[in-house]
């Protein structure tokens, strides 16, 4: 109750007396601005496989894998894995140059305290380039840098199968285009960054696989993506190097070196319609390392309706591992996703989703389960 | 009260007439398409076709020229024009255009600075703006 009153008071807020900062229409100096987005998410694993999975009781069912967010039937509603506030605060220096910072809080972050998501100055080489130099999501996959912006997509959540690494962000530098192809038909917006990113002791490594403190780096990155869009379809294209460094320690002060700066890429194509009516989704989705030969295949497809304020959804995904260097056993997991979303006004998303996930994993993994989840998602 | 304040929020009337897209009568702009208009307001294009720089400014949110002109020039309502200005701003590419009051509003800010592009009652039209396009 202690973390929905928090939520409940910040969505009260910005619903009330909260809108977005406006881009200037004439360059008149100095500008703050402060805007936001806030998730409570409610959700009940309704059955699944008994048995336990590390520190988890099962029936269960992992939906955030950036920060282990864990559903356990025996836990009956749970709002404390995905309910999240985050504020972001931007200063406008003239019509180039600006300053943002974003920070999220969550029950997973260390009981609420906030974490720097973003952080990063913005240049505009001219009206087409932009570079930005600090911290920034990782634009991965089609949902990855506004993952948690939830009035951006009709789910509760972008497909868990698809959505999941330990790294989340990169700290160094991007270049960005945005402009008119084909006459202005069309849109291009592409990006290329370069960067690194170190965690330690992070959810991911450490609750799930090895249960013992494991540090994870990513880097020498580089990556580039491209989008054409005609405000209909949109397509994108990925493909994004680094170098994996990964290291457990030991309670008797030894370590255990599992990844020793591999090289790995991954790859993402995506396809989305937004009609009238009809929208689709599609993404598909690679990542292969070369040291340890682990492939990782992925993708989610869906089609839904939109009446009014109304979006029905449906959304298929799946992810597999396959044979590898090191003998690490098959994952694998396919999702069906049933979603409805009803936008109560223009800044709050309510939600309703149910999940049918098979676990396909050659070893006791999370194991198969339904769950049931409620939302409200606002930005403001 | 919160929920009472949300569902008034939400409840707006929707009606207007025909809507013309406007520069300023200075502005060298010829006509424009529906996707270049788009792409103009929704922030994917930052300059007219001849190159100069183009800023858009809005009717306010909600207001029933805005309704007609998103609804009618993107395909999409004011929520879903919300969303998609949330992940702008959020993944750092842009924020919306400012918010300058109703067609007179407009029309006054427009016709005064040639970078702007802004829409208006295709009735309020005179020769301080030039119609670029027409939402009918």
């Amino acid at each position: 109750m202690h973390l929905t009153r928090r939520l409940m008071a910040a969505l009260t807020a910005h619903a009330l007396f909260m809108t977005a900062q406006p881009a200037k229409a004439d360059d008149d100096g100095m500008q703050f601005s402060l805007s936001g987005f806030a998730n409570l998410t409610v959700a009940k694993v309704l059955s699944g496989k008994q048995g336990t999975y590390q520190q988890w009781s099962c029936p269960c069912t992992i939906q955030n894998w950036e920060y282990v967010g864990v559903y356990e039937q025996s836990k009956g509603w749970q709002a404390d894995q995905e309910s999240l506030v985050g504020l972001q605060g931007s200063l406008r220096v003239n019509d180039s140059l600006s300053g943002t910072m974003q920070v999220l809080s969550r029950p997973h972050n260390d009981n609420y305290r906030p974490s720097v998501d973003w952080a990063y100055v913005s240049y505009a080489l001219n009206d087409q380039w932009t570079i930005q130099v600090g911290r920034k999501r990782i634009p991965l996959y089609y949902y990855s840098d506004f993952l948690y912006i939830g009035t951006a997509y009709p789910w509760v959540r972008p497909a868990p199968d698809v959505y999941g690494w330990p790294i989340y962000a990169y700290d160094g530098a991007n270049l960005a285009y945005s402009g008119a192809i084909d006459g202005g038909s069309w849109t291009l917006d592409a990006n290329a960054w370069a960067g690194s990113f170190n965690t330690r002791n992070d959810a991911y490594d450490t609750k799930i696989y090895y249960t013992q403190p494991t540090d994870e780096a990513w880097r020498d990155i580089a990556g580039g993506y491209v989008t054409i869009s005609d405000g209909v379809w949109s397509a994108r294209a990925m493909l994004m190097t680094f170098k994996d460094q990964q290291v457990t320690h030991h309670p008797d002060g030894t370590i255990t070196v599992n990844l020793d700066n591999d090289r790995t890429s991954i790859g993402a194509l995506s396809l989305n319609y937004d009609g009238s009516h009809f929208i689709a989704r599609s993404e598909f989705n690679r990542f292969q390392q070369a040291g340890t030969g682990s492939t990782y295949n992925y993708f989610l497809a869906g089609g839904g309706y939109k009446q009014g304020a109304w979006t029905g959804m449906y959304t298929l995904s799946h992810y597999t591992t396959t044979f590898n260097n090191i003998g690490s056993p098959i994952e694998g997991r396919r999702t069906q996703t049933f979603a409805l979303r009803y936008d109560l006004n223009k800044n709050v998303a309510l939600k309703a989703q149910y999940d049918i996930s098979v676990d396909e994993s050659r070893y006791d993994f999370f194991g198969n389960s339904t769950l049931m989840s409620f939302a409200i998602q606002s930005s403001f | 009260m919160w929920w009472g304040a949300v569902l008034a929020l939400g409840c707006r009337a929707v009606a207007a007439g025909p809507l013309a897209v406007v520069v300023a009568a200075s502005n060298p702009s010829p006509k424009l398409n529906h996707d270049q208009v788009a792409a103009i307001f929704l922030g994917a294009v930052k300059t007219f076709p001849s190159g100069n720089k183009a800023v858009p400014v809005d009717q306010v949110q909600g207001s029933p020229a805005y309704v007609q002109f998103y609804g009618q020039v993107t395909e999409k309502s004011e929520a879903q024009v919300r969303a998609y200005w949330s992940r702008m701003i959020f993944t750092g590419k842009g924020s919306p255009p400012q918010e300058n009051g109703d067609s007179a509003a407009v029309k006054k800010l427009v016709s005064s600075n040639p970078t702007l592009i802004g829409y208006i009652d295709a009735a309020a039209v005179d020769g301080s703006v030039k119609v670029v396009y027409e939402v009918k």
